[in-house]
């Protein structure tokens, strides 16, 4: 053995002393859980396991015996019926005929009227499914969505080699001036009057199906006349464009239903008037406690001098006692719209169509003896 | 730009507009009005006699007084009318009657037949409508009845308006009162719901008191002294006959009223110190103990289905109310304010319980649902007590005793709304008074 080997050995052996020795492999205790049990007795864990058991299944149910064969049939015990009495009852005075009605003047019947034009039958309505076709086309170019007051056309297409040679030309010596070249730089960007969408896209095979529910007809619009597409045609202004808004937009408010008022509606402050003017005149100290827990809904139609139309006054709707009590109710909200709008209401004048007809709630439930 | 802001704002509009565009007819919610006696007009009924018109203007007035007394109507003054009516079938002018704002126009007429008989016919219009209210009705009685066809007529007029039943054409049993608080005659006494047309149904040598009619009007069971010990004792109105009930031998009996068959009395009796309540069929005189506690329990009241009795008892130490099954039962208490209830009363209607109340040295008459709940006192004085419902169940009378040696005991009248307080005007004294239902 040489040195360096005695060396090696000793090192390697003091390393093993070291780890050995020094705690390099004592590990840390392992967590631990601690659970309460309770010692018990045999007789107490047998008394457990015995404890409720699953009923047992009865399997075998006895089958009722049939009937001996050879029982005798039960006794008849009913007795026949007697037959039926046939002696005719007794004749009475024949009543005599009820006395003829006395004739009473014939209803003309109403002449129906009779045209000789065939009926304009409406096309009939298409319900059918609509066919999806199964190959969806290649997209095609949309067209520009820009909108501006003035169509402008595509621009040329891009030079083309042309087959046939041409000589290049060359300008007239002979003209005396010069033209001068287009200063324009550059071509305006393509634009429409309106956007175009695919479905309106005559030539677009789209995707779209083919065929397709015909959508109901509608009213037709009134044509315009030549004075309004005149006008429409030429350029607008600032002020004549905000106009147009404003007034289709407020068409188009009163427009949501057929016959509906036009103008501004009624302010709150107006409504609140009215509702103030009818309430002094709203007198239910005469009424019964039962018409005290009586709500009515009146309507009533006024005239355009804002004084209501007594044979117009109606009860629409009445809740909350019987009907007596919604008699009683109705007569008092009838006399506090009468005679408070004797002198006629303070409503706008302009504002007819909307107060023209009113539906008033008259609930007494805060007027209620508490 | 400019155009762009001001196309913007278009279209603010236009998303706008329609929100708040009106849908349909206007409405409008009317949740507050007013509270007055509605006006009416009155003007003498008209007639082809002097006789006739004379009634006719007597009847008029007693229309106008019943629908005033009420506090929910207020008569125009004859004048104020500028229109005259001078006939029964002549159209009326609504234009007149609105100017002077009569919301409720009577007409009528009275005429005397062959037989001497009364005939009196009337209408009710809404003047603002223009219209007649219900149809025009004719009544027919003896001259001397007069005035029973004119509360026949206002009950009518009452009954179209307001919507409740009638209450003009009633009576009311009373104790007439004389002399002074030491010395004082009581006597059954009878009159007219207003006050008219008093008369005694006994004489003043024993004391009565509470007297109660019976469901139909005909009898009267009050209790008297005339022993020495209090009984109860039945009386015919029409014959003025009595008889006293047979209640136990050395007991005293009283507080009694009738249950809604008519032949059913409950009452209190008082044997060595303890009071309980008892039941008695008049016609066998069996009677039933309904009660058995060592307290007081007295001033029973049948509701109107008969299911029922509501009773004063001091069973929980000072007076309560309480109620229970009509054949007896446990009795589940219903007052719990402060002080001291007594002379419970079901109403005809039999939604509320009136009673008196003594709290903090004063009385009231007061009314609370069956179960207690919305206790509301009506009047407050030194001495009220008794109430008694008429026969619509809107209306309270009871006794008023102001105070001091020379004070005395009057009936007034007050609607449940606490509104409308009114002396019932009486040539005597009056206490104790019941209200008889409609007469036929």
């Amino acid at each position: 053995m040489n040195t360096g080997q005695i060396i090696s050995g000793v090192g390697h052996l003091a390393l093993l002393a070291v780890a050995v020795f020094g705690g390099a492999f004592r590990s840390e205790p392992l967590p631990f859980e601690v659970t309460e049990v309770t010692a018990i007795s045999a007789e107490d864990y047998a008394a457990l396991v015995d404890g409720p058991r699953a009923p047992e299944a009865v399997a075998n149910v006895d089958t009722p015996d049939p009937p001996a064969a050879g029982e005798g049939t039960p006794e008849m015990t009913s007795t026949a019926d007697a037959a039926p009495d046939l002696s005719r009852p007794d004749a009475t005075e024949t009543p005599p005929p009820d006395a003829t009605p006395e004739a009473v003047d014939q209803i003309p019947v109403p002449e129906a009227e009779v045209s000789d034009e065939p009926p304009v039958l409406e096309p009939p309505q298409e319900d059918m499914a609509a066919l999806v076709p199964e190959v969806s086309p290649r997209p095609q170019q949309r067209p520009s969505p820009r909108v501006a007051p003035e169509p402008v056309a595509p621009p040329e297409p891009d030079v083309e080699i042309d087959d046939v040679e041409r000589q290049d030309t060359t300008p007239d010596e002979d003209a005396a001036e010069t033209v001068e070249e287009d200063t324009q730089a550059t071509a305006p960007e393509e634009a429409a009057t309106e956007i175009v969408t695919e479905a309106e896209e005559a030539d677009v095979a789209s995707a779209a199906p083919s065929r397709s529910v015909r959508p109901r007809t509608r009213p037709a619009r009134p044509e315009p006349s030549e004075q309004e597409t005149a006008t429409s045609a030429q350029p607008q202004t600032d002020e004549s464009a905000v106009n147009d808004a404003l007034a289709e937009a407020l068409g188009q408010a009163g427009g949501a239903e057929e016959g509906a008022p036009s103008g501004p509606p009624l302010t709150a402050g107006e409504k609140d008037a009215l509702r103030v003017a009818v309430q002094n005149c709203w007198n239910v100290g005469s009424l019964s406690s039962e018409a005290l827990r009586t709500t009515v809904v009146v309507g009533v139609t006024m005239g355009e001098d804002a004084k209501p139309v007594v044979g117009s006054i109606e009860m629409i709707s009445a809740s909350g006692g019987n009907g007596a009590a919604a008699k009683q109710a109705f007569e008092a909200a009838r006399r506090a719209i009468i005679r408070c709008g004797a002198s006629g209401y303070d409503l706008p004048k302009d504002k007819y169509d909307y107060w023209r007809d009113i539906e008033m709630t008259f609930n007494p439930e805060k007027m209620r003896i508490k | 730009m400019m155009q762009n802001i001001l196309t913007l704002l278009a279209a603010l509009m236009l998303w706008v507009a329609p929100a708040s565009a009106q849908d349909g007819p206007l409405r409008i919610e009317i949740t507050e009005g007013v509270i007055e006696p509605l006006p009416f007009a009155a003007p003498d009924f008209v007639s082809d006699s002097a006789t006739g018109a004379e009634y006719g203007r007597r009847i008029a007035d007693v229309i106008a007084a019943d629908l005033s007394g009420t506090g929910l109507f207020r008569e125009i003054q004859p004048d104020a009318f500028i229109s005259r009516v001078t006939s029964f079938s002549s159209p009326v002018q609504f234009a007149d009657w609105k100017a002077i704002n009569a919301q409720a126009l009577i007409t009528g007429a009275v005429s005397v037949d062959d037989a001497g008989k009364l005939v009196v016919r009337f209408r009710l219009y809404d003047v603002f409508a223009g219209q007649e209210l219900g149809q025009g009705l004719q009544l027919v009685g003896t001259q001397d009845g007069w005035r029973r066809i004119a509360h026949k007529v206002a009950d009518q007029v009452y009954s179209r308006i307001t919507g409740e039943d009638p209450y003009f054409d009633s009576r009311v049993v009373f104790v007439a009162e004389s002399g002074p608080k030491d010395q004082r005659a009581k006597r059954l006494a009878i009159m007219d719901y207003d006050g008219a047309n008093v008369s005694y149904l006994t004489d003043s040598s024993s004391i009565v008191l509470a007297p109660r009619f019976s469901p139909n009007g005909d009898r009267v069971l009050y209790t008297s002294y005339e022993t020495g010990f209090p009984r109860i004792y039945l009386l015919q109105v029409g014959t003025a006959q009595r008889r006293v009930l047979d209640t136990q031998e050395g007991t005293m009996s009283f507080a009694p009223r009738f249950g809604p068959d008519g032949r059913t009395v409950v009452y209190s009796l008082s044997r060595g110190g303890n009071t309980d309540l008892y039941r008695m069929d008049i016609d066998s005189g069996a009677s039933t103990r309904l009660t058995n506690a060592p307290s007081i329990e007295t001033a029973p009241s049948f509701s109107p289905d008969g299911s029922q009795i509501v009773f004063e008892s001091d069973r929980s130490g000072s007076p309560q109310l309480y109620i229970m099954p009509a054949g007896g039962g446990e009795a589940q208490r219903i007052s719990f304010g402060q002080g001291r209830y007594g002379t419970p009363v079901w109403s005809p209607r039999g939604d509320l319980i009136a009673f008196t109340k003594q709290s903090k040295g004063r009385f009231h008459i007061g009314v609370m649902r069956t179960d207690g709940s919305e206790e509301r006192l009506l009047t407050a004085s030194f001495l009220d007590e008794g109430p008694t419902w008429s026969p619509n169940g809107r209306v309270i009378m009871f006794t008023r005793e102001t105070q001091g040696a020379q004070g005395s005991a009057s009936l007034y009248t007050v609607d449940i709304t606490g509104r409308n307080l009114r002396k019932v005007p009486t040539d005597t004294g009056a206490s104790d008074p019941s209200w008889s239902p409609l007469q036929e």
